[in-house]
């Protein structure tokens, strides 16, 4: 809570948050605040640049472009939200459990999460699509699946380094449970991290349902979704050259603001973490590397060495 | 036969705007920095084609086989004719001329045709093409059981080869249509030496006599060929090296073809304003493709004729011709294009566009507060979008289900698993082909297999009828206003051979029916 105390001190943290709060209110509301049905069609005004009744022009068949982007906030953000969520829950429960349960667990973990990092996303979830039929749920689970060893790792390198903490083993020789540890020391202490993985994980994931909605993947026609209007709007370029700048433009301020807002986290929470005592005896896998790495499938090397330095 | 006679017929070449007139069209609409991106595109074109001589790189659909018996669509005719010759081929106009053979006899009464070979032809591997080979193709495209062809050669009851030269096709029936048959993937004459050894092999490496031979093939991806200079009219063939490619994408098809990853590419309707604008030419061919959607009368709801007759009224083919084929086509309500010998102007007055009509027919069918139906199509983009917007004004509600393009084929009209089916037929050589594959009792696009026997009479008729007697075009009308009022498919609109090429390929010659490049230069 303090690291996003301190994170809301940022001039960035806010306005990315103000961002968010909007495309929150435009998942949760885009459809009601439409201007017009976005799947109404009207063949005969299909391809019209912008004009006062339509700001954002018709597509290819005649349906109001601002309206669809409203509505295409829901499905895409649900998306992103939907492969997260499955994500955590797939990641933070093992990879403490990792810790705490003995080798044979660890070592089981591990292997699972070294299996998973290396399988390429799209390759995948068009596998399992293909496996379990065309759907946003089954696209997304597949997506969960995969997003699932950044959180193990992330969680379970940061749960290492308090396992060994004086004020932790002090506790346990008082004769705390191990529940009451895990609540009390290790949840408030992952919780920094595992919010500036989230808002990472959130914007990669919404790439990913862009780029798989663009496919075909998921999300079937007429439905609205960012990456499907784009992959549509790629057909008309003769027509409307600007039109893929619409939702292309959504898709970025969104996962720009979320990258905004991990950075803060971030920023905010990195002081607290070099100030605590749990100094890990495996430099290798304190906290700000273990971000750095575990991210490494998602995000250009560059970038990496960049989180590992400054993390 | 099919005698395409209308003006539409006549090669629609579009001139070629100046480069001044371009470059300031692109200035004007991309601005300065994309003009000169595109102007670089097109030096690099330009170098590109001088480099590789005399390749022409079709963008077009490589073949679901290229065994002409195991294919199973009928648009394969295009990319298989570049491998195989049959007797017969089609002219421009779609009537049958001489190939492999040079001449064909009937008797009087239409039950014996004899071809007389024509001599010293060989297939591209050197063996000659005789009687016997020809005799062992079709009876194989007759009695192989993996044959896909079979039911259009049930009539042919014995096949002999009388000497080296004559080939005598004995008949059932009377059928004056099996010259323009053969013409097509049923007559493509297929090598004995290849299937007697290995017929598995010839789905990826043709054993033919065609104008090109096949060099490599990557299946979904490219197929590389060479002239046959074994081909019977290989004087006529002038581009040495041929590379065919899977259909390319609409967005991305403009820019390829000024980079030249393709000099003749098919284009959607959309994208024609640009090809011009890019300063390429686009040539609009008539051809014999419809629009239709297939219907499964052997699956609910269609079991109810009333509900399969519901779709007729409820679909507005006017808007989906203009807004999906940006208007390059005919509205249709039949199997065959204006112009064609079977086609009946008055068969278009039916089903006119009538939403209330719709509405009680599936009243009467007892759908009065609305049926959900599933709409499969391999791109659920725009048309299909399209007619579920139309479906629902009349309380249908149609979910649309993609199906994976390379397993389309297999799907619908092999294992016949979908209901309705937004479909394209790629018209057939010969009249009573077309209606084989329509609404023939083993009619590929027929997934109801169904058949109606007042029907059956009239094709009979037209079997009988030699194609250049006066009553032919009445009798084959006949059979189509037969089939467009009993049958469940609902035609919507024709679709024209759309080609963009680069100006430095000589004008496409416009076959309605299998695309050819006779006399098709590269410089």
């Amino acid at each position: 809570m303090r690291t996003l105390r301190r994170a809301w001190r940022l001039r960035s943290a806010r306005i990315a948050l103000a961002v968010l709060a909007l495309v929150a209110l435009l998942a949760v509301a885009g459809g009601a605040l439409a201007p017009h049905d976005p799947l109404a069609q009207h063949p005969a005004d299909m391809l019209q640049g912008p004009s006062g009744r339509h700001p954002f022009g018709t597509d290819y068949l005649g349906r109001d472009v601002l309206s669809r982007l409203l509505a295409g906030t829901g499905l895409s953000v649900a998306g992103a939200i939907e492969a997260v969520g499955s994500a955590m829950l797939l990641g933070i429960v093992p990879g403490i459990a990792s810790v705490w349960l003995g080798r044979t667990v660890e070592w089981t973990a591990q292997r699972a999460a070294d299996t998973l990092m290396i399988m390429p996303f799209t390759v995948f979830a068009i596998a399992v699509v293909g496996a379990l039929g065309n759907g946003m749920h089954q696209a997304m689970l597949a997506l969960g699946v995969l997003f699932a060893p950044l959180y193990f790792r992330v969680t379970r390198a940061a749960a290492l380094g308090l396992k060994q903490a004086q004020y932790v083993e002090a506790a346990e020789l008082m004769g705390a449970s191990r529940r009451w540890i895990l609540r009390t020391h290790v949840w408030s202490k992952v919780l920094p991290t595992v919010a500036v993985t989230t808002a990472q994980a959130v914007g990669q994931a919404l790439l990913v349902v862009a780029s798989l909605t663009f496919l075909g993947l998921g999300v079937q026609p007429p439905a609205p979704t960012w990456g499907g209007m784009l992959a549509s709007d790629l057909g008309y370029l003769a027509q409307q050259p600007w039109a893929p700048l619409i939702p292309g433009v959504a898709i970025m301020i969104t996962v720009g603001a979320l990258n905004i807002l991990a950075d803060a986290i971030r920023d905010s929470s990195g002081g607290q973490e070099q100030a605590s005592p749990a100094e890990a005896p495996l430099p290798a896998l304190s906290p700000p590397a273990a971000v750095g790495s575990a991210l490494a499938p998602v995000v250009a090397p560059k970038e990496v060495e960049d989180r590992v330095t400054t993390g | 036969m099919s005698n395409l006679r209308t003006p539409d017929a006549e090669r629609r070449t579009v001139p070629l705007r100046t480069a001044l007139n371009r470059r300031s069209f692109l200035g004007l609409s991309l601005g300065a920095g994309a003009a000169l991106t595109l102007s670089a595109c097109g030096g690099g074109s330009s170098s590109a084609a001088g480099g590789a001589t005399s390749t022409l790189k079709w963008g077009w659909a490589l073949p679901t086989s290229w065994d002409p018996l195991t294919s199973s669509a009928g648009w394969d005719v295009h990319s298989l004719s570049l491998v195989y010759a049959g007797l017969t081929k089609l002219d421009e106009k779609g009537d049958a001329v001489p190939a492999l053979a040079t001449a064909w006899r009937y008797n009087t009464e239409g039950t014996l045709v004899t071809f007389t070979l024509r001599k010293g032809a060989t297939f591209s591997d050197g063996t000659s093409i005789d009687a016997t080979a020809v005799k062992k193709s079709i009876e194989r495209g007759r009695d192989d059981p993996k044959s896909l062809i079979a039911s259009q050669l049930i009539g042919v009851r014995q096949v002999t080869a009388v000497d080296p030269q004559t080939v005598e096709l004995r008949l059932a029936e009377p059928d004056f249509q099996i010259p323009a048959l053969l013409a097509g993937k049923t007559g493509m004459v297929v090598n004995p030496k290849v299937f007697e050894n290995d017929a598995a092999s010839i789905a990826t490496k043709p054993a033919g006599s065609g104008p090109y031979t096949l060099v490599s093939y990557v299946q979904n991806s490219k197929a590389v060929l060479r002239r046959n200079p074994n081909y019977w009219d290989a004087d006529r063939i002038k581009v040495e090296h041929f590379e065919l490619y899977p259909l390319p994408e609409p967005s991305t098809v403009v820019a390829s073809l000024k980079s030249g990853q393709y000099n003749v590419a098919q284009i959607p309707g959309s994208q024609v304003e640009a090809a011009r604008a890019a300063g390429l030419e686009v040539q609009v061919i008539p051809s014999m493709v419809v629009a239709v959607l297939d219907v499964h009368i052997g699956k609910e709801p269609f079991t109810d004729p009333d509900v399969a007759l519901a779709l007729k009224y409820a679909i507005d083919r006017e808007e989906l011709l203009k807004t999906a084929a940006f208007g390059h086509g005919e509205v249709t309500r039949q199997p065959f294009p204006k112009g064609y010998a079977g086609h009946d102007d008055a068969l278009d007055k039916l089903f006119p566009y009538d939403p209330e009509k719709a509405k009680e027919l599936l009243a009467k069918a007892g759908h009065a507060n609305g049926l959900e139906i599933t709409l499969a199509t391999q791109k659920a983009e725009g048309v299909p979008e399209l007619i579920q917007a139309q479906l629902r004004k009349v309380g249908i509600t149609a979910k649309i289900e993609s199906i994976p393009a390379a397993q389309a084929t297999q799907i619908v009209y092999i294992q016949r698993s979908k209901a309705l089916y937004v479909d394209q037929f790629a018209g057939r050589d010969a009249a009573t082909q077309a209606f084989q594959v329509l609404f023939g009792k083993e009619g590929l696009m027929n997934p109801g297999r169904t058949t109606s026997p007042e029907l059956e009479k009239a094709l009979d008729e037209v079997r009988r009828t030699p194609l250049d007697a006066p009553e032919y075009p009445a009798a084959l009308q006949k059979a189509t206003g037969i089939a467009v009022r009993t049958m469940p498919n609902v035609f919507l609109y024709t679709v024209p051979r759309i080609l963009a090429r680069n100006p430095k390929v000589s004008a496409i010659p416009a076959y309605t029916v299998v695309q050819r490049f006779d006399g098709v230069t590269v410089s």
